[in-house]
């Protein structure tokens, strides 16, 4: 699993270039929400450019859904402003903004068929009977639907309700897309399939989304951007490979995949090298980084390889826990004190060092950092 | 978003209004026995009368036996329906829902024909009466008592408990007294303060059956003849409809179906 | 990440189990035998034995006759009487009851109040038969609290044609039961509003008002139009309220069944079980609409 240099992986299929030409289109500036005397959200800013997938990422209580709801109007900032295609729709009521929104629970109307669900929202704009009818029957057939229009909501699965939702959200054509948790409350198989799905449909229609989520593989594998958010700030916005391979806060660093913190002593900034259980390391110091005051080396647990290799750290320690988990294998291994953990990919022919056996582990100096 | 609650406020005062008016009405008259004075000496005349004491105690001890045959007939069933036989789960809520297809006055008139006649002459003893009474009530308050006792028990995991206690040992007996009853304590608790409140002023099956035996007949009675008694008694009435109603919301803490009455 | 939530006990599937012996079944079903007794003892014999009698001349023999005198203009008019009444209080007291429970469920108005509300009804909606006419005689009647108040206002309700006594007076008077019912009944229905539809109905453009012509009422109709059913089966199957008031002056069917039972003007025991016959067929087919409304909003809200 380790790489013998930095490779530059490709985000997303999606031209880069063409993304950077985007226009900004939704713009979000100093926001900040207070319930009482509760700060959900401090100073949110971003900026995100037309046709984007941008993910809010986080935890429970962190603001993304708040920050979410104030973008479609159902809240409103205490501070700051909400521009969208360059206009002011801070405090534009929600039924003028033009945004679609699919909801965690779904909430298509049960007394409604899926057709009728699919154009309220043009029914409301009174459009005529025939163009409804054809976006209706566009909208079914972008998400493989068109067999249950006359069903009501009770009679589809919890993935077919969601897919009926986006297609509600799309039909009115709304500037931009929504997404509040919406695969939460589905299984984990009809999950994976649902968001290749709406990622499928996001670049098919070009429109700019925002999507919340607690699920990092969600987040990592959908969004161009990501924005990290921890009790209601902001951590880092970045691609998925840069969050995760150049996060910029503690709090990113350990939220995002598995994290080794281990405790290193003779820092010396300059040259990149230290000490750890009494063996030298050098790190990527190539990037200026705030280390606290107990500094600490930072590596992600695939990054280790048995043995010695040329030019790479080693390190030398004690089996204490070996785990099986299917494609991984997780050990800890305790070196002088310190206990890291070290993923390494399942072959088959592969014998397993058990609990107690003394081992190498390697790794390059580029693959951790100080923190 | 700030609501414009005016309507609100509005309807909610006409209701208050429409549900106040009445009793203060009857208060105020209860009041006023004495002439020229304002005093309780209705209440008085009410406490002093034995009749009132009788008829009372009688509603209330025919209330409570009410209330004791329909959990004996009502818990087992709802229990057995769960746990052994599910198909019959809509006969059953079916016949529950029977009452209220057979108003109070066609089940006395059916009741007096089949049981006065021969062979039961049920009619003729007090006992006789006193027992139809006690199986009509039963019929009248089987629809809320099921649904309590049914959403009691949907709200615990009998299967499992049942066999806990089977592996421990339990036999049916001991699982249905010791094991279910106890944990159906707030569903048993409201079906049983309804069933209180309906008997206890009932008249149409009382006046047909017992006559001025009954509470809700004697309030009949003394309203024909004594109307300074009749409002207290209205005003006592109302009193304790209030108190067990009452009682009803602190045990089920304000669970809104419980508390549907009907007449 | 945990699968889709399933946080009701799974008990349909569980509690039933595969095979049984025939022994245990023969058991299970003594489990329940005693209500099936009962029922039969007391809702069916009674209900049949009306149903025979009401085919039977006072001889015994088989006739339609009784059903055919129902057609009589003033039987007829006792069951329209209490058909309007019913009509009149359940669609009364409906909308007076779902206007308080709106509003202290959407409108906006303290918790407090809600639970007062709350209680406040379910005293009304017990608080029916002889005691209710009397209270509403001391307010409304000849010389009652109301009627004098006005008078001093100068409004004298009686000369102007206004009686307690009268249809409309009853009316008024089984409202006071009716209204708390239909309070109970539906504020959980309105609390079932959950706030996305409102919240995804204004999402797509929708008006406060749209959302409620074609959202939110639609959802709340088969509970609203059930509740009416209940009130309307209240007020005609109500007896002991109507004989307080007014003393038999209108002529209800219940009142017509009870000066039966008493054994006093028709002397056709037979025309008195048709009667009898004719509430319950009304009231079977209400429970029946009732019934349909209820499962169509079941499933429409089911999970």
């Amino acid at each position: 699993m380790a790489k013998e240099s930095p490779v530059q992986v490709p985000d997303k299929i999606q031209d880069k270039q063409s993304l950077a030409d985007s226009p900004v289109f939704l713009e979000i500036n100093n926001v900040t929400k207070i319930f009482g005397s509760a700060v959900a959200v401090q100073d949110f800013k971003l900026q995100v450019r037309k046709g984007e997938f941008v993910s809010f990422l986080g935890s429970s209580g962190c603001g993304k859904t708040t920050t979410l709801r104030m973008i479609a109007g159902f809240e409103l900032p205490t501070s700051g402003t909400v521009m969208l295609d360059g206009e002011d729709i801070t405090y534009q009521s929600p039924n003028q903004r033009n945004v679609g929104m699919v909801f965690q629970s779904y909430a298509l109307f049960p007394n409604m068929t899926v057709g009728q669900n699919i154009g309220f929202g043009l029914q409301v704009r009174k459009i005529s009977k025939t163009e409804i009818k054809q976006k209706v029957d566009e909208m079914l057939s972008l998400i493989h639907l068109e067999q249950h229009i006359d069903k009501y909501p009770y009679q589809l699965s919890g993935g077919q309700q969601q897919r009926v939702a986006l297609a509600r959200a799309l039909a009115i054509q709304p500037r931009v897309l929504l997404l509040d948790e919406p695969l939460s409350a589905l299984d984990a198989k009809i999950r994976v399939e649902l968001r290749l799905e709406i990622r499928r449909i996001q670049q098919q229609t070009g429109i700019t989304t925002v999507y919340v989520t607690h699920d990092q593989e969600e987040a990592l594998s959908l969004a161009d951007r990501i924005v990290v958010m921890s009790q209601g700030h902001v951590e880092q916005v970045g691609t998925p490979s840069e969050i995760y391979n150049h996060p910029t806060t503690e709090f990113v660093a350990s939220f995002i995949g598995q994290l080794n913190l281990l405790p290193v002593e003779n820092v010396d900034l300059k040259n990149g090298a230290c000490t750890l259980g009494g063996q030298m390391v050098r790190f990527d110091h190539s990037e200026p980084r705030p280390v606290g005051e107990t500094p600490r080396l930072a590596i992600r647990p695939e990054e280790f390889q048995f043995g010695q290799a040329e030019g790479h750290n080693v390190l030398k320690g004690r089996v204490e826990n070996v785990m099986f988990l299917g494609a991984v294998v997780r050990l800890r291994i305790n070196v002088r004190g310190a206990l890291l953990s070290a993923d390494l990919f399942n072959e088959r022919a592969m014998s397993l060092p058990r609990v107690g056996d003394v081992v190498m582990v390697n790794f390059p100096a580029h693959a951790c950092w100080l923190m | 978003m700030k609501r414009n609650t005016f309507w609100s406020w509005f309807w909610l005062a006409v209701g208050v209004l429409y549900f106040i008016l009445p009793l203060i009405a009857t208060f105020l008259f209860s009041l006023r026995a004495k002439k020229g004075v304002l005093s309780f000496l209705a209440y008085e005349h009410v406490i002093n009368d034995p009749s009132f004491w009788e008829s009372f105690l009688f509603s209330l001890v025919v209330a409570v036996f009410t209330i004791l045959v329909s959990l004996l007939l009502v818990v087992p069933t709802a229990y057995w329906i769960r746990l052994r036989l599910p198909q019959l789960r809509t006969m059953i809520e079916f016949v529950t829902m029977l009452p209220f297809v057979i108003p109070a006055i066609v089940l006395v008139f059916g009741i007096i024909r089949v049981y006065s006649g021969a062979p039961f002459h049920l009619t003729s003893t007090f006992i006789g009466t006193d027992s139809l009474l006690v199986a009509a009530y039963a019929v009248l308050a089987l629809p809320y008592m099921f649904r309590a006792v049914d959403s009691g028990l949907g709200a615990i995991d009998i299967r499992s408990l049942t066999e806990a206690a089977q592996s421990l040992g339990a036999n049916w007996f001991t699982i249905l007294f010791r094991v279910i009853f106890p944990n159906l304590r707030v569903a048993i608790l409201s079906g049983a303060f309804l069933t209180l409140a309906t008997v206890i002023g009932e008249f149409t099956i009382a006046s047909f059956l017992v006559g001025i035996h009954a509470f809700g007949p004697y309030m009949s009675l003394i309203g024909q003849n004594k109307t300074y008694e009749a409002s207290s008694l209205t005003i006592i009435s109302f009193g304790l409809t209030w108190a067990f109603m009452g009682l009803l919301q602190f045990i089920t803490r304000g669970r809104a179906e419980s508390l549907a009455g009907a007449h | 990440m945990s699968s889709k939530p399933d946080s009701k006990p799974v008990e349909n599937k569980r509690d039933a189990p595969q095979a049984r012996s025939a022994l245990s079944v023969w058991r299970d079903w003594l489990g329940v035998a005693p209500f099936i007794l009962f029922a039969i003892l007391f809702i069916l014999l009674p209900s049949l034995s009306l149903l025979f009698g009401s085919f039977q001349d006072s001889k015994g023999n088989f006739t339609f006759q009784n059903f055919m005198d129902l057609f009589t203009p003033d039987i007829m008019g006792a069951y329209w009487v209490t058909i309007r009444i019913s009509l009149v209080t359940a669609l009364g007291g409906g909308l007076l009851g779902f206007m308080m429970a709106y509003g202290v469920t959407v409108g906006g108005l303290p918790r407090w109040v809600r639970s007062g509300l709350s209680t406040f009804s379910g005293v009304a909606s017990n608080f029916a038969g002889v005691p209710l006419a009397f209270a509403f005689i001391f307010t409304l009647g000849r010389v009652g609290m109301v009627t004098l108040l006005l008078k001093s206002l100068g409004v004298d309700l009686y000369d102007k044609g206004f009686s307690l006594y009268s249809f409309w007076g009853l009316s008024f008077t089984y409202m006071y039961f009716q209204f708390p019912l239909m309070v109970l009944t539906i504020t959980p229905a309105l609390d079932g509003l959950r706030r996305e539809w409102r919240e995804a109905a204004e999402n797509l453009g929708a008006t406060n008002t749209e959302y409620w012509l074609k959202v939110a009422l639609p959802i709340l109709t088969p509970s609203i139009l059930g509740t009416m059913i209940l009130l309307f089966g209240n007020a005609f199957g109500a007896y002991a309220t109507a004989l307080s008031l007014t003393g038999g002056f209108i002529n209800l069917i219940t009142i017509l069944i009870g000066s039966q039972i008493k054994g006093d003007v028709l002397h056709n025991p037979g025309l008195g079980y048709a009667l009898a016959m004719g509430m319950v067929i009304v009231m079977a087919v209400m429970m029946t609409i009732y019934y349909f409304l209820r499962r169509r909003s079941e499933r429409w809200l089911k999970q």
